[in-house]
């Protein structure tokens, strides 16, 4: 059983009080430039997702409680949880230089812009 | 013509016997469903003018002035309690009163069952259906928060130390007051020595 924190409201809680909401961090390519979406553009929109060994990063619901969603960033070896955060806040920094794979190409412009700003 | 009448969702239920709490249904609630931002001042000041509260901005708490009583339940939503005949004038008050401020309200004294439980060992009663910790501090009177009660969406409220609300949604009060009548039939408050009680 995971245990749960949300950042919304603060609550604890198993994770049958919460809902899993899969990956995070997803982009519509439709909302960004929706004259011109290619199918492969589409289709890894709707169906291809990241299946990282180590740290990944995921969408939950305070499902039982506040019923916001926010995010959260999980080992999928230890079942651990590194840190929860809002849904429109990226993780934080030492998370992001973190990341492998998929991710770390993900998050290797964010943390660009971050160190610029 | 018919006229209007209303039917709780429990009210051809007998009252319970035998019970090792108390356990009845509440017929005359009326609930408003409010939203808005709790940053707004302008819907802060509005809401205050019409029920003579703040609403609470902290988590799982409730503030009540008179008969009213608001009720967290997000950071953004609040359930107003107030008596069955007064809703209909609260929700036309409260809508007249925030007129274009980015909000809503909702008359929704029929969505939801009241059950109200009492007595010594209600928390271990409830305790059968939830994972929370309810015996913990966190659970003082004038606590509200939404859970996880025997596998549905119930809204706990701590009345008084032993006086406890669960408000579960209509189509789920037969299954809600069927399980508490279950599980409410023998005590279940566990001591640290001697013979425990017996279970069901």
């Amino acid at each position: 059983m995971l245990l749960v924190h949300c950042p919304v409201c603060g609550a604890e809680g198993d994770e049958t009080d919460f809902h899993g909401g899969g990956q995070a961090h997803i982009r519509r390519p439709a909302t960004h430039n929706p004259a011109e979406v290619s199918d492969e553009a589409q289709r890894d929109y709707l169906f291809i997702r990241h299946n990282p060994r180590g740290l990944h990063f995921e969408r939950w619901r305070c499902d039982r409680g506040c019923g916001k969603w926010f995010h959260a960033a999980r080992d999928t070896v230890t079942m651990e949880f590194k840190a929860f955060y809002g849904i429109t806040e990226l993780p934080p920094r030492e998370l992001m230089e973190a990341a492998t794979g998929e991710w770390a190409t993900y998050f290797k412009d964010k943390l660009k812009a971050d160190a610029k700003s | 013509m018919s006229d209007l009448y209303v039917e709780t969702p429990l009210v051809h239920r007998e009252a319970p016997q035998g019970l090792s709490i108390e356990l009845r249904e509440i017929t005359d609630r009326g609930m408003i469903d409010l939203r808005g931002s709790a940053n707004d001042k302008k819907f802060m000041v509005a809401v205050k003018k019409v029920l003579g509260l703040d609403l609470p901005k902290a988590p799982r708490t409730s503030v009540s002035w008179g008969d009213v009583k608001a009720l967290w339940l997000s950071i953004d939503q609040w359930l107003i309690l107030c008596s069955r005949a007064k809703a209909v004038e609260l929700t036309a008050a409260l809508k007249a009163e925030l007129g274009s401020i980015h909000s809503l309200v909702v008359d929704v004294s029929d969505m939801r069952a009241v059950l109200r439980l009492e007595g010594e060992g209600v928390r271990e009663v409830l305790l059968k259906g939830s994972s929370l910790d309810l015996l913990s501090d966190d659970y003082a009177p004038g606590t509200v928060r939404r859970m996880r009660y025997a596998e549905i969406a119930a809204l706990l409220h701590v009345v008084e130390d032993s006086v406890f609300d669960i408000y579960v949604f209509r189509s789920y009060a037969d299954y809600a007051w069927e399980f508490l009548l279950a599980t409410a039939r023998a005590p279940a408050k566990v001591s640290l020595f001697g013979a425990q009680n017996a279970a069901i």
